[in-house]
């Protein structure tokens, strides 16, 4: 039946109740079929894959506004901004050295104790497209998909710490949920005194916040919150969170901890996403004598 | 079925604003999709929760201007669509905008007579109860935790109402006073 913009004389459909009760009834199917079977990716992806281009072209006008305003910085600022790079690379540099000595020397120390080798990350670095309007989750969309390698699971980052987790990948694009969601949580460890613990997000934009905390944990504002790499998700080492403030709760055994996130949780427009290199090998579970030869088994570079 | 003579197909009696300027497939389609479109904007991180939601104004305003044209069908697939590029569960927003579509077509001919300003008023409850409706609707599907302040994107959403209704009469050629047949039938304001 064509839509005609006049009703016709005769009558000859469902009721509006009834056709109301059939999409309903489609809707919640669908709702139970995304909720408790993940059932519908596939047609969520190439749903996605037709909006892609859509909301690219739709937002393609504030990227030229942004371009162009890029355009008329004065060059005083230009020239302040470029020393300050400079001052800022050569600290890098500096510090890249530092670390280049370390990573050497924790290998080293690593062969000695035979302890498989960390694993290594390559970053892919992503731009936020938009933050998704989605009343329920804390989640950002990102211009890397599954066309650049990304897979779901992995660790975001960016140049201050932990950002978030990739949780969707469409072609073209993946979502991102940020750290401050309330079902994200990470394992990190205290830089002070090496506790281990969990940091998982509340819901608010700054706060992140430790729960079940042992009242009688070393944990003072203050500390920084790295992450422990125990979980297999996470790379050991990132900066994570600073604690604001330690609470013990009257009618709970546990204390609580509120941080905040050292990333900036929906601040920049880059992200790093962290590929996980596949593990090496398992070594082998003891030899005999690991004291023997130390340098053979050192990790090739 | 063919139509023989092109003067037929024509209704016999006068039928109310659809006489005054009939709304077509294309204005009705386009200016659904340009609303989508406006969902569908980089909208900043921090006012999210207070972009309304311009696709269900669309719908509610062609399902009472023209319900043969947008009714639960376009309201459902629409739904579904925004449902995609908003990351929630498949179902959720489609079934908002068939409630609310519904409750339209139940009392579209009481809102038809009303001027903006009371339409606005009858509709705030509506645009409200499909914010509520989803986050309650997410809630129970066992999502953790909804953000409440989403539910002021209703509120504006009422509030836009006024220009933007405004606007889509004079766009379309619909005004209340020929709709009530005074300017007499076939005469755009």
């Amino acid at each position: 039946m064509s839509p005609t913009s006049h009703a016709p004389m005769f009558v000859r459909e469902m009721g509006l109740p009834l056709r109301f009760s059939l999409y309903v009834l489609l809707c919640l199917f669908l709702l139970a079929l995304d909720a408790r079977y993940a059932a519908l990716s596939g047609l969520r992806a190439g749903l996605n894959t037709v909006l892609h281009p859509v909301q690219m072209v739709l937002a393609q006008p504030w990227h030229w506004l942004r371009g162009a305003g890029g355009f008329f910085v004065t060059h005083g600022e230009v020239s302040a901004e470029n020393a300050e790079l400079r001052q800022r690379e050569e600290r890098l540099r500096a510090d890249l050295l530092d670390r280049r000595a370390l990573a050497d020397e924790n290998a080293q120390l690593r062969a000695l104790l035979a302890l498989p080798p960390r694993p290594g990350v390559i970053a892919v670095v992503g731009e936020i497209q938009a933050a998704l309007p989605d009343p329920f989750a804390r989640k950002v969309v990102i211009n890397r998909g599954e066309a650049h390698g990304l897979a779901a699971g992995w660790p975001v980052v960016d140049a201050a710490g932990l950002v978030g987790q990739v949780t969707r990948v469409f072609p073209w694009t993946a979502e991102v949920t940020l750290l401050t969601d309330r079902g994200q949580a990470a394992p990190v460890q205290n830089q002070r005194n090496g506790l281990r613990i969990i940091v998982s997000g509340q819901g608010s934009d700054s706060l992140l916040e430790v729960r079940f905390l042992d009242a009688h944990a070393d944990l003072k504002a203050g500390d920084l919150l790295y992450t422990s790499g125990i979980d297999g998700v996470y790379p050991a080492g990132i900066p994570v969170a600073e604690v604001v403030r330690t609470e013990q709760p009257r009618h709970s055994p546990f204390a609580r901890a509120l941080c905040r996130p050292l990333g900036g949780v929906g601040q920049y427009r880059h992200v790093l996403v962290l590929k996980p290199e596949p593990a090496a090998a398992p070594t082998q579970p003891q030899q005999p004598s690991p004291r023997k030869s130390p340098e053979s088994r050192h990790a090739p570079r | 079925m063919p139509r023989a003579e092109p003067g037929i197909s024509k209704p016999l009696l006068p039928q109310g604003a659809e006489l005054v300027a009939p709304p077509t497939p294309a204005r009705v389609y386009v200016s659904l999709a340009m609303a989508l479109a406006a969902t569908l904007l980089p909208w900043a991180d921090g006012m999210l929760w207070l972009v309304p939601d311009f696709t269900l104004m669309a719908l509610l305003y062609w399902s009472i201007r023209a319900p043969r044209l947008a009714g639960l069908g376009v309201a459902c697939l629409l739904g579904l669509v925004t449902d995609v590029a908003a990351g929630v569960l498949m179902g959720l927003n489609a079934l908002a905008y068939c409630a609310a579509t519904f409750v339209i077509l139940m009392v579209r001919r009481r809102l038809e007579g009303f001027d903006v300003p009371r339409q606005a008023l009858q509709l705030a409850p509506l645009l409200l109860g499909k914010e509520a409706l989803v986050l309650l609707a997410g809630l129970m599907l066992g999502l953790p935790q909804a953000d409440w302040r989403w539910l002021a994107a209703g509120l504006v959403a009422a509030l836009l109402w006024l220009p933007l209704a405004w606007l889509m009469d004079r766009l379309t050629g619909y005004t209340r006073v020929a709709a009530q047949g005074e300017a007499g039938p076939r005469v755009r304001v």
